[in-house]
């Protein structure tokens, strides 16, 4: 296993979706910074793309957790976006531009703008890929320069939550519809090791209303999008792909910050079971 | 499967599944595949129905003709599409806050459409079959998917048919099922699991919303992308996964066919027709070759 | 990683042990293919001692059930421990080959 220039294996960490699941990247990170194995390329889905945005930018995991924890607060879904809503109900009185977010991006904007604010993915110490969905025709949209706020704000825009987002002349919606796990990416760009941290959608328990059966639906679609994108690009290249998958005894809610020590060290325990295999590996280049 | 052992005379012929993919009314299109496959004597091993194409997979697998499932088509979509909705529901659905403890929301009344498939498929078990058949289905409660092969061949196509939101979830066996096309749109899946040879798999893509300007129109938009994404990522991995054939046939149609557009059907019918017309060389080239080249378990190159 | 060849009447059955990843991938692609190159093409993978496996352990797998497919026969899966079954549940393996609890079960599934 070695890379094409005949040096040590490009090693990649690929983050996929699962919103506040996704700090359990710094787990698995921590875990790698003791054993001094770098990683030379990252790239991130919705919420994983928070993640691997701070650490291609080169803050230490500390400082990532310090960033990341102020995201996940309930003011980024308070607000409610009436104008959006009203628009999607009653067209022909309010016109409807047929992006709908019924919460208002403002709070998330501001909450994004700390870690990310005027940054440009120029500026990372490491190669660093986000990735969307094209709203038009449903196709994956990675996105490697320019704003990186721009970038993650489109790859998080959850459909119905929040509003697509425009980057060039696109309107893009969240990257879970297309690639919830971009393995292929990596690949691409010419990873060797490819380190997939993924994170299945959790289902509710009692499905009680008609919004929740409609996020059930959407979560069956992410997890077998997952799934399907996983084994195809598993068989179709050479790369060996190490899949990182935390496991959580709980439900972790979207707010549940109290709960971040717990994922963080979830996520250790995940990389934990994966390093003796990928040591013998990185021995072996 | 060849079931030979290396003292038995050799299975040779390639074993043939066909797939019916998730598709709506466009689904009818299968019925020009079966009926090439019919008028070429090309038999078939296995078939497998997800979602709009259960019915039909279904039919074929009882032995009807291609004209006959024509004939019905059109009855069979409108009974599934009533004029009236089921107002308690609907109320219930569009109200979360008033809705305690119901597992079970669908728009439609689905009593006429369960009448209409009982009759077309006489009511028939999986086991009275000759040929085998899988209904696919998804768990609404772990998304699992869940191929039916036993039991009531209504009640499969029932379930498959559940299209979320419009028709309510299913149980069968305790599972609250739902479309098959939520977790496996053309089930190719279970044709390579049963050891099928040949594939011949019809599928069709969500149709693009390029009028976004309702909230039909945007929630549509999004269903279709995943549905298609997923359509595409399953495919491409069965593609590769499989050890033989896998022969898509996706009939191009040139106008928008909506869920109630049944006076298309012939239509419809026609483009399946053509494009599995298309395959037929191909097809031919691949039974021959394999008829020829497979060796029996227990000789060896 | 081990591996330890069983022959049944008409089903052979490959004990695998250990980790089927990718520094182990072609000598157990080997090991198989020369199963099925014997004329041994109805096999079972008894995989309840594999603690682990990775991307190219699942493509020496796959290829072992293609080829032994391609003559006619199949190769199934038995015993897979859950860390294991996580893995070949997330790559597509559950849909696409027989998998089974326990090795008599998936020697009994090719019939008689």
């Amino acid at each position: 296993m070695s890379a094409a220039d005949g040096g040590a294996p490009r090693v990649a960490l690929v983050i996929g979706a699962g919103s506040v699941k996704c700090a359990a990247a710094l787990g698995l990170w921590r875990v790698l910074k003791r054993e001094g194995i770098d990683i030379d390329l990252v790239v991130g889905c919705s919420g994983g793309s928070i993640y691997a945005g701070v650490m291609a930018l080169g803050l230490g995991v500390e400082e990532c957790e310090e960033m990341t924890h102020g995201l996940w607060r309930r003011e980024i879904t308070e607000r409610a976006d009436w104008r959006s809503m009203l628009g999607a109900l009653f067209p022909k009185l309010f016109g409807f531009n047929g992006r709908l977010g019924m919460v208002h991006d403002a709070p998330l904007l501001k909450a994004l703008s700390t870690p990310f604010g005027g940054r440009d993915f120029a500026e990372t110490k490491i190669p660093l890929h986000v990735v969307a969905t094209d709203l038009a025709n449903g196709e994956q949209v990675t996105l490697s320069e320019g704003s990186i706020l721009n970038a993650i704000r489109a790859s998080v825009a959850i459909p119905y939550v929040w509003q697509p987002w425009k980057v060039g002349e696109r309107w893009l919606l969240d990257g879970c519809l297309s690639a919830p796990l971009p393995v292929d990416v990596a690949m691409r760009e010419g990873a060797d090791l490819i380190l997939a941290m993924g994170f299945e959608s959790p289902y509710p328990r009692r499905i009680r209303s008609g919004t929740r059966y409609a996020f059930q639906i959407n979560s069956i679609y992410t997890n077998n999008l997952l799934r399907a994108n996983y084994a195809f690009h598993n068989l179709a290249h050479h790369a060996e792909i190490i899949p990182v998958l935390p496991e959580f005894g709980e439900n972790i809610g979207l707010f549940d910050t109290h709960k971040f020590p717990y994922v963080i060290e979830q996520g250790e325990r995940a990389m934990e079971a994966q390093l003796p295999y990928l040591k013998q590996l990185l021995a072996t280049a | 499967m060849s079931e030979a052992s290396s003292s038995e005379a050799p299975c040779a012929r390639p074993r043939v599944g066909v797939v019916i993919g998730s598709g709506g009314l466009k689904c009818a299109a299968s019925i020009g595949l079966w009926r090439v496959l019919r008028r070429e004597n090309i038999d078939v091993d296995l078939f497998v129905g997800c979602s709009g194409g259960s019915i039909y997979a279904a039919r074929m697998a009882l032995g009807f003709e291609p004209d006959e499932i024509e004939r019905d088509a059109g009855e069979l979509w409108d009974a599934g599409l009533p004029k009236r909705f089921h107002y308690p529901t609907l109320i219930r659905t569009l109200l979360p806050w008033f809705f305690r403890r119901r597992r079970r929301m669908g728009l439609l009344n689905d009593s006429p459409f369960l009448d209409a498939v009982g009759r077309a498929v006489r009511h028939s078990t999986f086991e009275q079959l000759k040929t085998p058949l899988f209904i696919m289905a998804t768990d609404l409660e772990t998304g699992e998917r869940v191929p039916i092969s036993e039991g009531s061949i209504t009640e499969a196509v029932r379930a498959s048919s559940a299209i979320p939101i419009w028709f309510r979830p299913w149980v069968i066996g305790g599972r609250l099922l739902v479309d098959g096309g939520v977790a496996d749109p053309m089930p190719v899946s279970v044709a390579i699991r049963e050891g099928c040879d040949i594939i011949i798999a019809m599928g069709f893509e969500q149709p693009r919303y390029d009028q976004l300007g309702t909230l039909l129109g945007a929630a549509g938009q999004v269903t279709s992308i995943s549905m298609n994404n997923l359509l595409r990522a399953t495919f491409a991995f069965y593609n590769v996964a499989h050890h033989a054939e896998i022969i898509p046939i996706i009939p191009e149609f040139d106008r928008r066919i909506g869920l109630g557009d049944t006076h298309l059907i012939h239509y419809i019918v026609e483009r399946g027709e053509r494009a599995a017309e298309a395959e037929v060389p191909y097809l031919r080239r691949l039974l021959a070759a394999r008829t020829a080249a497979v060796p029996a378990a227990g000789e060896t190159r | 990683m081990e591996i330890h060849v069983e022959r049944h009447t008409t089903v052979t059955v490959v004990r695998i042990a250990g980790s089927v990843d990718g520094l182990t991938a072609d000598t157990l692609l080997a090991a198989l293919q020369a199963e099925v190159d014997g004329g041994h093409v109805r096999l079972v993978g008894d995989l309840s001692a594999v603690d682990y496996t990775s991307s190219a352990g699942l493509r020496a797998l796959l290829a072992t059930v293609k080829q032994a497919r391609q003559k006619g026969g199949d190769f199934r899966l038995a015993g897979a421990v859950p860390q294991v079954s996580r893995v070949l549940e997330m790559s597509g393996f559950t849909s696409i080959l027989k998998m089974y609890e326990e090795v008599e079960v998936a020697l009994a599934s090719f019939g008689s």
